[in-house]
């Protein structure tokens, strides 16, 4: 039923706690799973300045260490613990506004499920921040897994 | 105190200077907003680099605010020769940078300058100092900004000067936010076409219907100077001595090399050939400014005598005297004395505010990276995730934005005079860090700690010293008439000039304690090396890449 199962994670606890989840979907399905890391060209100009997100665009990512760094992190994560269940895994980097990002890696590569974390963010944090989880339900017409990261209890109290 | 309002400026609303103004802003508005929805998923073509003469005008408008549209006249006007340490300070800086600074650190490849300071140094206390440095910087600089807007915003629109800056930080806020920091940058170099069209024609302009000048008012202003008055031809007068001069001039040089909004732009371009042509771009299009702001300047003191009925030599003192604010807008002034149009004048203002805007949105950009980076990521979080890095991004803009409205309001004369100081403080505190960090490997943590902190004790043992004591009773008393808590100390390190004894005794300090202390790790001295390697680096490396692949073990 599933062929390729996308995770997008940011390194985040809330994007971390998804990755059991979509593991365990994918060992089922013999499906390969894909970790998407998003450089946010928001985030970057931001705490790096709008100077670094011209260096992202002429592809120089590599020199940008400690992007590079975190990138690896987050998508070496779900690696690690998709080997450790022998499911078939890729690793991919794009720099974008993250939900646009992955809205169109999933047009590009076939992607049938996504599984994501939120932080279950409300409020005023909700506006500011915005939820990504939540623009990338409404974007696309694929069947989307949310993991909310404050877990066990089934209800709101 | 200076007064507020610049009483010989005609305020009131203006219809067409309004939509001179309104049109450059929604103009801005479509450019940033067209580079924010531009395409950045598909962004990983390798070699778009931003070229030598875009980048060389976005230095100039990074650079030019409105202390160097409006102000850098203003106070030529004001101070007559004492003014030209300016100019000379603001420009030879770029100098300095051009053969010591600008291609070592693009070699270095860092991201913003505590970075390279944290970095470098392996010491988060430097990169903390180095970062707080900054945002004081970027704060005191601001306010002169926000003062400009509100004074030009007055003339265009006729609010009072309080309502006026909090529309203009409003919009200036709100501009950032919706045209995206990206946005901001890409403006830069249309901000920069704006402003220097918009002065180089009222110079013209002005010069041509006033006799003053035909092609060249650059140097057919020289005709003046005899007219204008001992500030002109006579300098060196009164508190503006020959030292005082030097040491302003050698605090601006300086100050100038260590300003981290003016350092970021050299970290990303495409190689250091690159970094070197769009230094030497950006001197070049900040001296068309400069070399036309004397011309205006004398012009307008030469018009401001004329409409007052006053000779040239009364403007300078006594009752009818041109003010401090009336310094600050000479430029809009001399238009206006000049009786040109109105839609003239008002491009002339239009200009002004195209100026304030870049370099506010640059000293914002460079906050908030100080924040979001510096502090949170490095220091208070290292686990924030990107998300949390525009939360506090954004936060760090909205909560410098009203700290700046607030603070222009009422005592502009203290933080305008904090705006020179700031140079003396990058000069003494930044600039020799960058300076030993690149070209003497074997500086280390301790040298560079102890010379950051004798560093920032001077300047500010100078500012207590001089200017607190116009400002809080019980120093002035203890001041006396001299002004001054110590004498010599004020003589010798002003704040204005403070960079003049204190960049040489950092410089001591820190080689001092580097000397007597063990020397920095073996992978610091080979990232130095790699600065400096005539071995053209790939595009895509940096010197703690290459040093990094030479140290690693053949396994492959």
């Amino acid at each position: 039923m599933y062929d390729n199962i996308l995770i997008p994670t940011d390194g985040s606890k809330a994007a971390e706690n998804a990755v059991d989840q979509a593991i365990d979907v994918a060992a089922k399905y013999g499906a390969t799973v894909h970790a998407l890391y998003v450089v946010d060209v928001d985030a970057t100009s931001y705490s790096l300045g709008t100077e670094q997100v011209d260096r992202i665009r002429q592809g120089n990512l590599d020199e940008m260490t400690e992007v590079k760094e975190h990138a690896d992190e987050a998508t070496g994560y779900v690696a690690t613990v998709a080997a450790a269940h022998g499911v078939d895994v890729e690793e991919h980097v794009r720099a974008g506004e993250p939900a646009r990002a992955i809205r169109k890696f999933v047009e590009e590569n076939d992607i049938d499920l996504v599984v994501m974390g939120s932080h279950g963010r409300s409020g005023l944090k909700r506006v500011i921040l915005g939820s990504v989880t939540e623009k990338v339900l409404r974007r696309t017409r694929l069947p989307v897994l949310v993991v909310d990261v404050r877990g066990e209890s089934a209800v709101e109290e | 105190m200076i007064p507020l309002q610049a009483e010989a400026l005609d305020i009131s609303f203006k219809l067409l200077p309004a939509i001179i103004v309104f049109l450059m802003m929604a103009s801005f508005l479509v450019i940033g907003y067209v580079f924010k929805v531009a395409d950045t998923e598909g962004m990983w073509v390798a070699g778009r680099g931003i070229g030598n003469i875009e980048n060389g005008m976005a230095i100039g408008a990074n650079w030019m605010s409105a202390a160097s549209y409006l102000g850098l006249a203003g106070l030529v006007a004001l101070a007559g020769f004492y003014g030209l340490a300016f100019i000379v300070g603001w420009t030879t800086g770029y100098f300095v940078l051009l053969i010591f600074l600008a291609a070592q650190m693009r070699r270095f490849g860092k991201y913003t300058a505590p970075d390279f300071v944290g970095d470098r140094f392996n010491s988060p206390t430097a990169r903390a100092l180095a970062a707080f440095t900054t945002l004081l910087i970027a704060y005191v600089y601001s306010v002169g900004q926000a003062r400009g807007m509100g004074l030009v915003g007055q003339y265009v629109f006729g609010l009072d000067i309080v309502p006026m800056i909090v529309v203009m930080m409003t919009i200036t806020v709100g501009y950032l936010a919706l045209s995206g920091m990206l946005g901001a940058t890409k403006n830069m170099a249309v901000q920069y076409v704006i402003l220097i069209v918009a002065f180089l024609a009222g110079v013209y302009v002005v010069g041509f219907t006033g006799g003053y000048s035909t092609v060249l008012p650059q140097l057919e202003y020289g005709a003046l100077i005899e007219e204008l008055g001992r500030q002109f031809s006579a300098p060196f007068l009164g508190a503006n001595t020959y030292y005082v001069w030097v040491a302003t001039a050698f605090s601006l040089i300086f100050g100038t090399c260590g300003l981290p909004h003016v350092l970021v732009r050299f970290y990303t371009v495409q190689n250091e050939r690159t970094a070197r042509w769009s230094c030497v771009w950006g001197l070049f299009f900040i001296l068309l400014l400069y070399w036309a702001a004397p011309a205006m300047a004398a012009f307008g003191v030469d018009l401001y005598a004329q409409v007052n009925g006053i000779s040239p030599a009364a403007v300078f003192s006594g009752e009818q005297a041109m003010s401090g604010a009336e310094g600050d807008v000479i430029v809009v002034l001399a238009a206006q004395f000049a009786t040109l149009p109105r839609w003239f004048v008002g491009l002339v203002a239009a200009g002004a505010m195209a100026a304030a805007i870049a370099t506010t949105a640059g000293l914002f950009i460079t906050a908030s990276s100080a924040v979001a980076h510096d502090i949170y990521t490095e220091l208070v979080n290292p686990e924030a995730t990107q998300r949390q890095q525009v939360l506090i991004g954004r936060a760090t803009i909205v909560g410098i934005g009203a700290l700046v409205t607030v603070t222009a309001f009422n005592p502009p004369a203290l933080i305008g005079e904090l705006v020179a100081y700031a140079f003396s403080l990058a000069g003494t505190v930044l600039f020799p860090m960058f300076f030993l960090g690149l070209w003497w490997e074997n500086t280390n943590r301790q040298g560079a700690l102890a010379g950051m902190s004798v560093g920032l004790l001077l300047w500010i043992g100078s500012v207590v010293n001089s200017v607190l004591p116009n400002y809080v009773g019980a120093l002035a008393t203890i001041a006396g008439d001299g002004g001054a808590l110590i004498p010599v100390y004020a003589q010798y390190v002003p704040p204005i000039g403070a960079a003049l004894v204190g960049t040489p005794l950092v410089f001591l300090v820190t080689i001092a304690v580097s000397i007597v202390t063990p020397e920095p790790p073996m992978e610091t001295k080979k990232m130095v090396r790699q600065c400096h390697s005539p071995e053209p680096m790939g595009q895509q490396q940096t010197a703690a890449d290459v040093v990094s692949d030479s140290n690693a073990p053949a396994d492959d």
